[in-house]
């Protein structure tokens, strides 16, 4: 990791800050709970913040918190739901700089989380979770250096999803394997008066996921963990990505507005746009179908929904079976009460990781939950599992310095005003300013 | 009070303009005042008409007028507890702020148009330099400042700060309403015994009603649709947000529900809308004074 | 009543009465200072002084706001703000939206205020109408014009049930129109304030004086042009002063309204600051450009005080400097 080097540092700003912290509550907070040490039954308030504000997410973390609370009678559990661009770059950070952060909160994993860490701000759960942490996919991106720093509740990859009645009406009767395939896709679609694919690059990252799923068949993933690591791009193959998705840009694939187009608000976002029939593709992660359910007049899961994995291309340099993906979770602040691990474990119970699933918000990673999946997000949870790298999204595992000034490079691209060489560009720049 | 002793003030008297005949030959001035009162009120109005049509209506159409109209929308706010609750927030943050910034900002002003005094000079180019600094600049420290102070999450994280960043122009407006008043009047009152704390509440404050209505009103509408400050310290809980920051949580959690959104968009910005109303005719009074200053 | 009583009223600074002076012992005086000015300026300090000077703090280092500040990097953070063309950019915008203000809502206001500034039916209601888009919070005004300008929107099928369908653009979406839709927005928004003030300055002019030109012939016109208009001087300079100041810390509108973008097209100082500072977790380099934003208003607001407004506020913010 980018962070190893400073981690003695890290190390001590952590112990440091929990002491301090732990100081801190100890006389500033209710004085219940620092005066019965040992009884178990001493008053607790957890917040939790998450970005579940739709249905059906919001209703079940709440229903979640319900039933923790109906097991402790002790604890009381304040759920707050947030948008999520604010949540992830506003509340979150400013929240855990200040003496007082919520107990458990989002977690995106990797670079942004290994930045917390450093500062200490995060609670190492190691040997809270160590009974566990075996039976669920996907942790890596929330550990450190070997330490668990948070657990996930949902993992999937990315794909398009897709409107199965449009694609008829376009008569397309496959769905693409190859990006010669999808092009052929989108030119019958636009045969058929329908719009492609829906992007909602105002809110930029939905935009940067193209470049990134170039980026994943134009580089091999030595090169890209390389990459990771140590935050250099110097590899051509960035370069090749930029020009893949250029070339991608110029079939002219998607809705009128794209520019400042949202990804889930209301139904004139990307997601709405897909979820009530004004579009006939979405790239999009795992929780799309969550997403669309919000933001269709009846609050279904549209039932004509598909979903396809990223087309390959014959003869680029990444390896074929590599996905993009990435995942949720939840992390405990330093100074949260012991409470916070048990909600985490909580979480990600076989029962309520069940009962997430049949939520259709995610693809849930605790083991024995995948049979609960719905029948789409099978085929998602199928191609995570079936796939040699899991590559995380790259901004998260960039981190929020060189993530930003990338999605910002591609969204300068899909504005016609950058080339491909002028993102990798930005990303040096940025990562030289780290 | 000080609005009752401001009536006296009304704009419509006391100009012999008004007294000339109204000139019917000129309906090219209606015209374009109908056209200015358009392009100000159309969004506000379509917002409102969006209100009463279903979302069905809104997708299908999005320039038309109800058919037919419905109150659902807004019979569904109107009976959420946290539609009132954000009321009530907002209200106490607005008057709140309001109230710090008529009496901190009088009294600051006070000393500054009416005492003789070393570094008199500094205090005033000390408040006016606040101008300059925008919330935003200082919005980071001012968090963590806050958060430390443990008043996060408690409407005082938005109220005081508030407060403070509003006094600039307060201080501005006020001192030359405060410099106007005669020192004839200030040495009566010293003759019959007054203090200068007698003088101050007994002649001053009533005398310079309408540029504290001015300032007040200002003070009360920046408050009123303030954001970022509410969303960094309030964002935790939702029993605290101010309107605001209930309509953009509104928006994005029913984001699919254009009708509801518009709703309960009209409904937010009803409440600052009628207190202008009330209190318009004592701004162009006080503005009227602080402008010729 | 007031407001006659004000026309009697200096605008300098300098002679403020202090009669009590002989009369008391200045400790006494030194207290009542203390006791009328104390809690504002405390309140002042500690809320706006402070805040500043951390962020100026900040801004010499290299922090992403975890953890303590260790990484002292001098004015690295001012090189690379200053070098970066995005923020370049937005200071170009900024500057834009400055000049476009005091040139289109000033002259446009100027005449709104004189046309209602005459007797006529409903002029009161008149008056709250145009207030209404100034009393509006910007979080409301912006979410329901990103509603109406969305493509296909209320907006568009306006104009297309006028036969205006062609007309139609991607008003937010479009780098190339998207700063022109924010003025348009802009000035609906504020340009009621300055009709306001207008209304309330035309309101110091002695009817007197319009009278007796109009007994001597003048056009309505000719009166607004060598009478009123410069008499309304002093508001006309203030209002200017207030719209440089908001249109440099433009920020709330931008930033629900498009986010300064698409692809940075609309950005603002203050949206730049909030996007590239504090979103990446690159709180030195916000705070740098936070300090850059104020002194790029102190420089206009100096020469513009020095210039300008020498007569209206003498010393208000510039003898503090000098």
């Amino acid at each position: 990791m980018a962070h190893s080097r400073r981690l003695a540092a890290g190390i001590a700003a952590l112990t440091s800050t929990a002491l301090l912290l732990a100081a801190c509550s100890g006389e500033s907070e209710d004085p219940a709970a620092s005066g019965s040490d040992g009884g178990g039954d001493a008053q607790v308030t957890l917040t939790w913040w998450h970005n579940g504000t739709g249905e059906p997410l919001n209703g079940y973390w709440q229903s979640v918190a319900d039933a923790f609370m109906a097991e402790n009678p002790n604890v009381t559990v304040d759920v707050q739901a947030y948008q999520n661009e604010e949540l992830q770059r506003t509340l979150i950070p400013n929240a855990l700089r200040s003496n007082d952060p919520p107990d458990l909160f989002q977690q995106w994993g990797a670079g942004e989380l290994a930045a917390q860490v450093e500062a200490g701000y995060i609670m190492d759960v190691t040997d809270d979770v160590a009974d566990i942490v075996d039976g669920i996919a996907a942790v890596s991106p929330w550990q450190i250096d070997g330490k668990t720093y948070g657990l996930p509740f949902s993992f999937g990859i990315e794909g398009f999803w897709y409107n199965t009645e449009l694609f008829d009406q376009a008569g397309i009767t496959e769905t693409p394997e190859t990006l010669d395939d999808l092009y052929d896709a989108i030119d019958a679609l636009k045969a058929a008066d329908i719009t492609p694919i829906a992007v909602g690059a105002g809110d930029s990252w939905p935009a940067a996921h193209y470049w990134y799923n170039f980026a994943l068949k134009a580089c091999s993933p030595a090169t890209l963990e390389a990459a990771q690591a140590n935050l250099v791009f110097d590899d051509p193959c960035f370069v090749d990505a930029g020009t893949m998705l250029q070339e991608f840009l110029d079939s002219e694939p998607f809705q009128e507005g794209y520019l400042a187009t949202s990804a889930q608000q209301g139904a004139g976002s990307s997601a709405g746009l897909l979820a009530n029939g004004n579009a006939a593709m979405e790239l999009m992660g795992h929780w799309n179908p969550g997403v669309m359910g919000g933001l269709t007049e009846s609050g279904e899961i549209p039932e004509f929904l598909g979903w396809f994995n990223f087309p390959s291309i014959p003869g680029s340099a990444g390896d074929p079976t590599a996905v993009l993906g990435g995942g949720d979770g939840f992390s405990c602040s330093a100074g949260a009460p012991p409470e916070c691990v048990d909600l985490l474990r909580f979480i990600s119970s076989v029962d309520n990781q069940i009962a997430f699933g049949e939520t259709g918000a995610g693809v849930p990673v605790t083991m024995g939950s995948e049979d609960a999946v719905d029948p789409i997000l099978a085929q998602v949870l199928e191609g995570r599992n079936s796939a040699t790298y899991t590559q995380m999204w790259l901004d998260t595992a960039y981190g929020p310095n060189v993530g930003g000034a990338m999605n910002d490079g591609i969204t300068n691209m899909f504005a016609g005003q950058a080339s491909p060489e002028d993102i990798v560009q930005g990303m040096q720049d940025a990562a030289a300013n780290q | 009070m000080t609005v009752t002793s401001s009536r006296t003030s009304s704009p419509d008297a006391g100009t012999a303009q008004q007294r000339r005949k109204v000139r019917w030959s000129q309906p090219f001035v209606y015209l374009i005042a109908l056209v200015v009162v358009g392009v100000a009120v159309a969004p506000v109005g379509y917002v409102i008409l969006g209100g009463f049509r279903t979302t069905a209506q809104l997708n299908n159409d999005p320039a038309g007028l109800p058919d037919p109209a419905t109150l659902d929308n807004y019979r569904t706010v109107l009976t959420s507890g946290a539609f009132w609750q954000q009321v009530l927030n907002s209200t106490l943050v607005s008057l709140g702020t309001t109230l710090g910034v008529v009496l901190l900002g009088v009294m600051a002003a006070f000393v500054i148009a009416r005492y003789e005094f070393r570094g008199r000079q500094a205090l005033y180019s000390l408040f006016t330099a606040g101008l300059l600094f925008p919330l935003t600049v200082a919005i980071l420290p001012l968090y963590l400042m806050l958060r430390n102070m443990g008043l996060d999450g408690s409407l005082l994280s938005v109220l005081i700060p508030q407060v403070a960043f509003a006094l600039p122009m307060t201080v501005i407006i006020l001192v030359p309403f405060l410099k106007a008043i005669p020192n004839e009047l200030e040495e009566a009152s010293f003759i019959d015994g007054a203090t200068r704390f007698g003088f101050f509440w007994r002649i001053l404050l009533p005398l310079s009603g309408p540029g504290l209505v001015t300032v007040g009103v200002l003070a009360f509408v920046t408050s009123w649709n303030a954001y970022l400050l509410p969303l960094l310290m309030l964002g935790g809980d939702p029993s605290s947000f101010t309107l605001p920051l209930g309509v953009q949580v509104f928006s994005t959690q029913y984001s699919q529900d254009t009708a509801a959104v518009l709703a309960f968009t009209s409904l937010a910005m009803l409440p600052a809308l009628i207190f202008f109303t009330m209190m318009e005719r004592h701004i162009v009074s006080g503005l009227s004074g602080a402008v010729k200053g | 009543m007031a407001v006659t009583t004000i026309e009697a009223g200096p605008a300098e600074i300098s002679a403020g009465p202090a009669p009590a002076a002989p009369r008391r012992a200045s400790w006494r005086k030194w207290i009542e200072i203390t006791v009328f000015a104390g809690p504002a300026l405390l309140v002042y300090l500690t809320f706006v002084f402070v805040p500043v000077g951390l962020a100026a703090y900040y801004s010499v280092f290299n922090w992403n706001g975890y953890g303590p500040l260790e990484d002292f990097i001098g004015f690295d953070n001012y090189a690379r703000a200053l070098t970066d063309s995005v923020f370049l950019n937005s200071i170009v915008h900024n500057l834009i939206i400055m000049v476009a203000s005091l040139l289109v809502q000033g002259p446009l206001a100027i005449g709104i205020a004189l046309l209602l500034n005459r007797p006529m039916r409903g002029r009161t209601f008149l008056r709250l109408a145009i207030f209404v888009p100034y009393v509006l919070s910007e979080v409301i005004a912006a979410l329901a014009w990103r509603l109406i300008l969305q493509p296909d929107g209320a907006f568009d099928s306006m104009l297309e049930s006028l036969g205006l369908g062609s007309a139609a653009q991607l008003w937010l979406a479009d780098t190339s129109i998207a700063m022109w839709t924010l003025f348009a927005i802009l000035s609906w928004k504020y340009i009621g304030l300055a009709i306001v003030l207008f209304l309330a300055g035309l309101q110091g002019v002695p009817p007197e004086l319009t009278e007796a030109a109009q007994i001597d012939g003048a056009t309505w016109w000719q009166i607004q042009r060598h009478i009123t208009i410069p008499l309304l001087g002093p508001t006309i300079r203030i209002w200017a002063f207030l719209s440089i100041i908001g249109s440099l810390q433009l920020f709330d509108m931008v930033w629900i309204l498009t986010g300064g973008g698409p692809a940075n097209a609309t950005s603002t100082m203050a949206t730049y600051m909030m996007q590239f500072g504090f979103q990446r977790s690159q709180l030195g380099y916000g705070s740098a450009v936070a300090v850059i934003l104020f002194f790029i208003s102190l420089a206009i607001a100096l020469v513009y005080q020095r210039t300008v407004m020498r007569r209206d506020l003498e010393g208000a913010v510039t003898t503090g400097a000098s």
